[in-house]
């Protein structure tokens, strides 16, 4: 949630270069990894590690772990941020490492979870990938860093569209999709989607992440990306076709303000392979890169991670409340204005951002920027109410145990 | 239900084995992929509720793990919870309103 708040106001700080979109470090880099790393990746870690164990049927075998590894990476994004914002390459790469060690603890346990799988072949595949793609991420990631310290060892071309591909298709991508498989026919109270339709869907994904690599390397570039681009739309085809199946058999066919949320990242993700064919076929449209960086990680990814969340976290809560007593409701738990507020403030500073970007403004970068961490603060009213019913309701007399 | 290796068999199809007794009307969904055992669960929960079912007041459910996110769905409903002895690797519980 903190990071979340500090994402927009980062931007805020940085709607100048922003609008005039320039390169480098900066306040807008700074902006984009708070929101990738801090609160995307954040999330993804606590996500995987309490819903993947659901489809391997495996405990996660370390409970202090998790801790060790929030311990180390929160302060490492905070510093990669400030590194970023401050133009601090040296505190860049200090920040870098941390995270960097937390998320191989991370990768380690997660490993660890998926090699002893017994379930849900289709997800474990998913998770399986998005751990390769982890390790690519973070291999791109410290020659980036090392570039910025003044020792360029590959060429920042080559790596730009490796680590952007890994991170956000390969590491957030795989898992946002993979344990889309659990999570929304939980929420529908659906079947399981059908097995087959996820391998496919899974196989052309991983093909488009492994299109991306030669093209990286400037070996028929057009060709590839625009291969990896049409696998990656064959792949989204069949994962929204089981998604729309879910939430048409499923029992529960009223999802709310959640689902409009989850609907919208849903088209911004096809959005965004749109715009990937038109970087991969050089379309002669300003500022793609940045668009494609608006579609893929503030349409798509961002908002679907708003919506799962508000809809789960009443539940992780209510689950949470304690051992021994009667689990609260997950409606009495959620205070639903501001979530209303953030609906609203989301979507706004979204669009306006477009539009800013579109009219190279940015005085509408910093309208949107305030409107957005509006959204976020009130996000995190939501979530601080949560926690204090919560532990109100822990405290409560107890109902007779479940023996 | 296992194999030869010792894991568990996982059931393709979505089918739990239910059947009433004298206790409540049973469910096995042991062996179902996930999300199946909720679903399965509080359909027979609804079914119960509604009065589809008769002359039943309570669900017995033999599940092979702790169904966490099950019991926010009751709550929700105004169902509850309580856990009953059973086979080793079984986690059986009772299901019936709050009182």
């Amino acid at each position: 949630m903190f990071f979340h708040l500090l994402a927009w106001l980062a931007l805020l700080a940085g709607s100048a270069p922003v609008a005039s979109f320039t390169d480098g470090l900066g306040w807008p880099l700074a902006a984009l990894h708070l929101v990738t790393l801090g609160v995307l990746a954040m999330t993804a870690i606590g996500a995987s590690l309490q819903l993947l164990p659901v489809a391997t049927r495996q405990p996660v075998r370390s409970h202090r772990a998790p801790a060790l590894i929030w311990w180390l990476y929160a302060p490492g994004v905070g510093l990669v941020a400030l590194g970023m914002g401050l133009a601090q390459p040296r505190w860049l790469a200090l920040g870098a490492a941390a995270v960097t060690v937390a998320l191989v603890a991370f990768a380690l346990l997660l490993a660890r979870n998926l090699w002893h799988a017994r379930g849900m072949p289709g997800v474990v595949a998913h998770g399986w990938t998005a751990l390769l793609a982890l390790v690519a991420l973070l291999a791109t990631a410290l020659l980036l860093v090392a570039t910025w310290n003044g020792a360029p060892l590959v060429a920042r071309g080559t790596l730009l569209p490796l680590h952007v591909a890994f991170a956000a298709y390969g590491f957030m991508g795989m898992l946002a999709l993979g344990l889309s498989y659990i999570l929304v026919p939980m929420f529908a109270l659906a079947p399981a989607p059908d097995e087959r339709r996820q391998r496919a869907s899974f196989v052309c994904a991983a093909a488009a992440l492994a299109l991306v690599v030669p093209a990286s390397f400037g070996l028929a570039p057009r060709l590839f990306l625009a291969g990896a681009v049409g696998a990656g739309a064959l792949a989204v085809a069949l994962h929204l076709q089981l998604m729309a199946r879910a939430l048409a058999t499923g029992m529960r066919r009223e999802l709310g303000r959640s689902f409009k949320l989850v609907r919208f990242a849903w088209g911004a993700l096809v959005a965004s392979l749109g715009v990937a064919l038109a970087l991969a076929l050089e379309a002669p449209i300003d500022h793609l890169g940045v668009w494609f960086g608006l579609v893929l990680i503030g349409g798509w990814l961002l908002t679907f991670l708003l919506g799962i969340l508000q809809r789960i976290l009443p539940f992780l809560a209510s689950m949470h409340a304690g051992p021994g007593v009667r689990p609260p409701t997950p409606a009495s738990l959620t205070f639903d204005r501001p979530l209303a507020v953030h609906f609203v403030c989301h979507l706004a500073a979204l669009a306006l951002l477009a539009l800013a970007l579109a009219l190279e403004n940015a005085l509408l970068v910093r309208v949107a920027a305030a409107a957005g961490a509006i959204g976020a603060a009130a996000f995190a009213l939501f979530y601080v109410v949560l926690l204090l019913r919560m532990h109100r309701a822990a405290r409560a007399v107890p109902a007779p145990p479940r023996t | 239900m296992r194999r030869g290796n010792g894991l568990p068999i996982v059931r393709a199809a979505a089918q739990a084995r239910r059947w009433r007794d004298s206790d409540g009307e049973h469910i096995d969904v042991r062996g179902l992929p996930p999300p199946e055992p909720l679903v399965e669960i509080l359909q027979l929960v609804g079914s119960i509720a509604d009065g589809s079912i008769a002359d039943c007041s309570a669900v017995i459910v033999h599940h092979d793990r702790e169904p966490v996110l099950l019991y926010p769905e009751l709550a929700q409903i105004g169902w509850q919870a309580e856990r009953l002895a059973g086979e080793p690797d079984e986690v059986r519980l009772r299901l019936e309103r709050c009182a």
